[in-house]
């Protein structure tokens, strides 16, 4: 990238070129500004005095600077459980994935497994296969996967795409590595742990934090599969209430005592309780997302991956 | 390869098996198997001994959960009629089938082993169907008992026939276990071993088997697609129609209307998405003509954010942005002092099409693009200083030299994108419909989704998804085909 960038500047430029480096900035300015502004316009919102923002005069910095919109999220009706419910099934149902991902991606190398390449072309018909929605959904409900924990968790341990690339990984690991190991007396599970899953920390840090975001950013399966279980929408679903409820103020915030409501009204109003929400349920992706950009590269095989 | 089992000595007195010893090892293995995914069915579930038990119970949640298990049973229960002591009894029993077809997988695991482990695996599939048949008694037991109370009639029982089933499973399974044993007599090895093969197998076999349960099983569903079902019916001979619902669909119902629309939508969606999904391409190009590699990291950085937000967030960006209340108003009424601007811009059917796109674009341009970058990244520099020495200018290098390297990868997208044309997920499309745009937005999931979740019309929406299904797939081969004779190589 850079030696690529470097490749005109011992050379002078003609103005057409200057011109056309000058658009090239403006235009990329002006995206990289579409694309943060929203993000920016909704932060400044959520922190600006509440009277200011229902009268529409934050747009572009903020005015009365307060942080009692999220101190007052504690009292927004059934939130917390939502994010209990979230943060546990990306914490636990992402360690699953990334355990069974690896167990499988390496089994899967093995090439004197009985009928080897049948189980890993069963698992990569998964990536382009699927019965349709209701199909799914019957059999979910068959197997007494709805309204529970269970739901969020089970289904997605096993994610074909993730196995591939662990496995592709796993195959650009020297074999002579594996192969000492057996020699030394060493079963698969011990080379598994001692040896395949140190060095393939890479590629499990990748798939482990698309997970996690994937797993954060859940909505689909709450939508489906919770209908009778309120306590354990997702956060993304909890939002998409706020965001759909009415105008009306009450149907988001709990049954709290009378005084206390009328001093919360005040201080909050439906469009910065969606506001907030919303940023609440932004603020650990951008949390972790310094951190995922090494991974980027990678992590874009994921969508693109060659069996 | 190199064996890790260290070498075993063959011993001479040690038989090998014969065809038909072979025959009922698999027997056994084959009857497990079925007798496993017995469990979770629950058409065979012996433990339904009520028509108040709800029909989409298993074996499997019998066991494990009260409140399915109990949860039509409101009026029965508080009167007494049914102690809860029943119930635990049943849970119990059906606890105790679970634990035997455990014990049995168990044995038909190790009976890939030699000999000697053989013998012991089948001391497993022994004890575990006598479990079975145990608690197969227990339930008709409980069956009996419940059926001479004084208040019988209003329980509304009925005999499982699934238990005869389970008791038939069992003892075939039993019986075989036994004339296995009786066929593993006379010397067996030192020590209980088995093929480095099946240890391996064995080791992924549970991967296997979610793998299968959770995207395989679902294919099973598409038997809805022949039953006149409604939610909570039971599908029986009487229901079945056959083909009444494919052809229902294109015979001028109203349904075909909707169909047809819904096609459009998807189609136009798609077909947006793949014209302009040269977009990423010329996203990397040109930010690679951009000299600073600081400015580059920092658009890179800002435009991949949007990638990892959920739809239900871009929605609320949306309406941020766009409402009534949102950016665009007050900025017109507060900044421009415009008084009557208070348009709400998401809650009309203008333009959906193209702004599906936008916030597609929106959301994916920056992520995207990172695939290229790093293709562009790969080409040989050698190239570009060549063509400077012959005299090219930097449009020459970008077109000649950029847009060929990366060529083959937009081609692999491009035809992932043609494969999936009907997918175009219902994520988006769902936070983003209203009932006023609801007619242009409604692509074919959502529409699924519609029909199938919110009004309870199984068997179409099923026959929507079976079609769905099937075209993917085929469109998937084509594209894969297609790149195969063009380019020599698969993208699957």
């Amino acid at each position: 990238m850079k030696a690529h960038a470097k490749k005109y500047s011992s050379e002078k430029r003609s103005v057409g070129d200057r011109i056309f480096d000058v658009t090239l900035i403006v235009f990329f300015t002006l995206f990289t500004l579409l694309c943060i502004f929203p993000f920016y316009y909704l932060f400044i919102n959520t922190i600006s005095a509440n009277d200011l923002v229902s009268s529409g005069l934050i747009n572009f910095y903020p005015r009365g600077i307060h942080l009692g919109n999220y101190i007052a999220l504690k009292d927004v009706s059934d939130l917390g459980s939502s994010a209990i419910v979230t943060v546990l099934r990306t914490i636990i149902g992402t360690a699953l994935m990334v355990v069974v991902s690896a167990w499988a991606g390496y089994l899967v190398t093995k090439r004197n497994m009985w009928k080897r390449s049948l189980w890993y072309r069963s698992l990569v018909i998964i990536m382009y296969f699927n019965a349709g929605l209701i199909p799914w959904y019957m059999n979910m409900l068959m197997l007494g996967l709805t309204n529970n924990f269970f739901a969020y968790i089970i289904p997605g341990m096993v994610a074909p795409y993730n196995i591939i690339l662990v496995k592709t990984y796993i195959e650009s690991i020297p074999s002579s590595l594996e192969e000492s190991a057996i020699i030394d007396g060493a079963n698969t599970p011990t080379v598994f742990l001692k040896i395949i899953w140190p060095l393939s920390t890479p590629i499990l840090a990748t798939i482990a934090i698309f997970g996690a975001v994937g797993n954060w950013n859940s909505f689909q399966d709450s939508l489906l599969l919770m209908s009778n279980a309120p306590k354990m929408y997702t956060l993304q679903h909890r939002l998409y209430i706020y965001l759909n409820s009415s105008s009306n103020l009450s149907a988001v915030m709990s049954g709290s005592s009378g005084a206390s409501t009328q001093a919360l009204s005040s201080l909050l109003n439906t469009k910065v309780i969606k506001y907030t929400v919303s940023m609440v349920t932004i603020i650990p992706i951008l949390m972790v997302y310094p951190f995922m950009q090494r991974f980027f590269v990678k992590g874009i095989m994921l969508g693109a991956v060659k069996g | 390869m190199y064996q890790a089992t260290p070498l075993i000595k063959t011993d001479p007195l040690i038989k090998k098996d014969t065809f038909f010893e072979k025959l009922t090892a698999i027997l056994i293995r084959i009857l497990v198997l079925i007798f496993g995914f017995m469990a979770f069915f629950p058409q065979v579930n012996p433990g339904r001994i009520m028509e108040k038990i709800n029909v989409n119970t298993s074996l499997f949640t019998t066991a494990l959960s009260y409140e399915t298990l109990t949860g039509n049973f409101g009026l029965i229960m508080r009167r007494g009629w049914l102690t809860s002591g029943n119930i635990y009894f049943l849970m119990a029993c059906a606890a105790v089938i679970l634990l035997g077809i455990a014990l049995c997988a168990v044995g038909a695991c190790m009976s890939l082993g030699n000999r000697r482990m053989q013998r012991l695996a089948c001391a497993f599939p022994l004890s575990g169907s006598a479990l079975t048949l145990l608690s197969a008694f227990g339930i008709s037991y409980l069956f009996k008992t419940l059926s001479e109370s004084k208040n019988a009639k209003a329980l509304e029982l009925i005999f499982p026939n699934a238990l005869y089933i389970f008791i038939a499973f069992s003892a075939v399974i039993l019986i075989l276990s036994i004339i296995r044993l009786i066929q593993l007599r006379g010397p067996v090895e030192a020590q209980m071993e088995m093929e480095e093969k099946y240890r391996l197998f064995l080791m992924l076999l549970p991967v296997l088997l979610l793998a299968f349960v959770f995207s395989y099983l679902p294919i099973y569903g598409w038997r809805y697609a022949f039953f006149d079902y409604d939610v909570g019916d039971k599908l029986s001979r009487e229901n079945f129609v056959a083909f009444k619902w494919f052809t229902f669909l294109f015979e001028g119902s109203a349904y075909r209307r909707d169909i047809l629309r819904v096609l459009k939508n998807t189609l136009i969606m798609s077909g947006l998405g793949i014209a302009t999904s040269w977009l990423p391409v010329a996203f990397a190009i040109l930010l690679a003509e951009i000299r600073s590699s600081r400015f580059q990291r920092f658009v890179q950085t800002f435009t991949t954010i949007p990638n990892f937000i959920s739809w239900v967030l871009v929605y609320s960006f949306a309406l941020a942005i766009f409402s009534t209340d949102g950016f665009i108003n007050s900025f017109l009424r507060n900044v421009l002092h415009i008084s009557g601007a208070n348009t709400d811009y998401l809650a009309s059917a203008d333009f959906t099409w193209i702004k599906m796109l936008f916030w597609g674009t929106w959301k994916g341009l920056g992520w995207s693009a990172i695939i290229y970058i790093a293709g562009i990244s790969g080409i040989d520099q050698q190239l570009y200083e060549a063509a400077r020495v012959d005299g090219a200018n930097r449009f020459h290098c970008m077109w000649h030299i950029t847009v060929p390297g990366l060529m083959g990868t937009y081609c692999v997208m491009l035809l992932m994108s043609i494969a999936g044309i009907l997918s175009n997920g219902m994520e988006q499309y769902l936070v983003f419909s209203n009932p006023i745009n609801k007619d242009v937005i409604e692509v074919l999931d959502l529409y699924v989704y519609n029909l199938g979740i919110k009004q309870g019309l199984v068997p179409i929406s099923t026959v929507v998804g079976i079609f769905k299904s099937l075209v993917g797939i085929t469109l998937l081969f084509s594209a894969n085909g297609i790149s195969k004779l063009v380019r020599g190589e698969s993208i699957i």
